[in-house]
């Protein structure tokens, strides 16, 4: 119970920092995707299923707020909160680079997918200029972001993990 | 064996790829709900109310008090200076005021005696401050704190300054959803001002970064239309307003097709620094 009210106020927090305050700290019009983030940390701190519920969770608040149908970018998230979550039993979760390449590369599918279903669809067949003007600008941001992001989440996620440790010990 | 239930009696779990392929189904059924229908967009909007929306004011309200508070500090050297010079020319503007008023009221007699339309002007307007853009960079649609109670309805159209911003796309109790015109998905039906010939605008990412957005199927044979006209608002537009100003032609080339022109137009609005918009209290629909 403890994990989800502290998992959910996490979401709900980088939803709001990414649409007001990252907005004015955006490079050419460009802000970091923490929601990416936030999916990819607990795909791979917690496996598939929390990968799962969050990308899904962080989908949703864009539908609600943004999307123009309902559940689309809720598949998308909860999908590349999936694939991270396989990678979180093959490795050691305490190094920060695997997690770092990892929201990397989902952030990079997540910009991929999107200029495929909104943009190509739509014949925008100019893809080497969305590649550089938005989707591996995002990428970067998120980058530099998620180096400082991700220990924070790391840290919480320990913390929680002790407290639920303490309290399963004392029922035994 | 069935995966679903173990023998032990240990607690139960769902296995992380039936919980994914529950999910893909409710996601994709979502989709094609929403897609053909919207029902629900009234429940969820009042829950965005109450989750998002006050945290989303509030961070903005901060945010611009930030920006705000460094800018003061970076002015208040200059505006010492400034003060001086500004009460003298208050002195003169009263003078000139005075004449000008003068001459105003014989503008509104003579306006009425034409019967000039002042519809633009006319509007019921309400003002909104933006208080979220979009959580992507593909599209630029962004929040403003007023909604249904309100008085404001999809489809109204937004304007900022003296041009025009966008409409609303989606409404909730105390907030809406607005689609700009230079976003990506957007496209307005638009009138070249001196000559009434009718043209597209449409939105562009590619030409976003430059500053303009592009417009197409202009009809222009006599070539009357020339770089820095003013577009506005079409007619038979269904969605906007007739009137109202989009923005100043910037480029302009003729089509493959000999037929027609297209270009570039630079918006009358500063879509980067805007904070606070006006909504038009008036829908096109109900007005004919």
């Amino acid at each position: 119970m403890r994990r989800f009210v502290v998992t959910f106020i996490l979401i709900i927090a980088s939803f709001i920092l990414q649409t007001t305050l990252f907005r004015y700290f955006d490079f050419g019009y460009i802000v970091p995707n923490l929601l990416i983030i936030m999916t990819c940390s607990f795909g791979f701190m917690r496996g598939d299923k929390s990968g799962i519920w969050v990308g899904f969770l962080c989908g949703i608040l864009v539908d609600i707020m943004f999307g123009t149908y309902l559940g689309f970018y809720a598949l998308i998230y909860m999908y590349i909160g999936f694939i991270v979550g396989q990678f979180s039993r093959e490795f050691f979760r305490q190094n920060i680079l695997l997690p770092i390449l990892l929201i990397i590369s989902g952030d990079f599918v997540y910009g991929f997918i999107c200029y495929v279903l909104m943009f190509l669809f739509r014949v925008r067949l100019n893809l080497p200029y969305y590649m550089f003007h938005v989707i591996i600008p995002e990428m970067i941001y998120t980058t530099i972001v998620a180096v400082f992001l991700y220990p924070l989440l790391m840290r919480i996620n320990n913390k929680l993990e002790e407290i639920e440790q303490r309290s399963a010990k004392k029922f035994v | 064996m069935n995966p679903l239930f173990n023998r032990r009696g240990e607690p139960f779990t769902l296995p992380s790829k039936y919980l994914l392929f529950i999910l893909t189904i409710l996601c994709t059924a979502l989709i094609i709900i929403t897609f053909n229908t919207n029902l629900f967009s009234g429940p969820l909007n009042v829950v965005a109310q109450y989750i998002v929306v006050p945290f989303q004011k509030g961070i903005t309200t901060v945010s611009e008090g930030i920006i705000s508070f460094t800018d003061r500090l970076q002015a208040v050297s200059n505006l010492m200076e400034e003060n001086e010079n500004l009460k003298e020319q208050v002195d003169l503007l009263t003078t000139q005021n005075t004449n000008l008023e003068q001459e105003k009221y014989e503008l509104t007699e003579l306006q009425q005696l034409y019967e000039l339309d002042q519809q633009y002007s006319s509007y019921e307007k309400i003002g909104a401050r933006i208080i979220a853009k979009d959580a992507g960079n593909w599209y630029h649609s962004f929040v403003i704190d007023k909604g249904s109670e309100d008085g404001i309805d999809v489809d109204m159209n937004i304007i900022a300054g003296s041009g025009l911003v966008g409409r609303v796309v989606d409404v909730g109790p105390h907030w809406s959803k607005v689609q700009s015109i230079i976003a990506d998905n957007s496209a307005v039906s638009g009138t070249v001002l001196s000559t009434q010939d009718n043209l597209i605008v449409s939105g562009s990412l590619e030409l976003y970064n430059d500053g303009v957005i592009s417009f197409s199927k202009l009809v222009d044979d006599a070539d009357k239309v020339s770089v820095g006209d003013k577009i506005v608002t079409s007619n038979i537009s269904d969605k906007y307003l007739p009137g109202i100003l989009i923005g100043y032609i910037t480029t302009l080339e003729e089509d493959s097709n000999n037929l027609t022109k297209s270009g570039t137009l630079t918006p009358a609005v500063d879509f980067e620094h805007m904070n606070v918009v006006l909504v038009i209290l008036e829908k096109k629909q109900s007005t004919e």
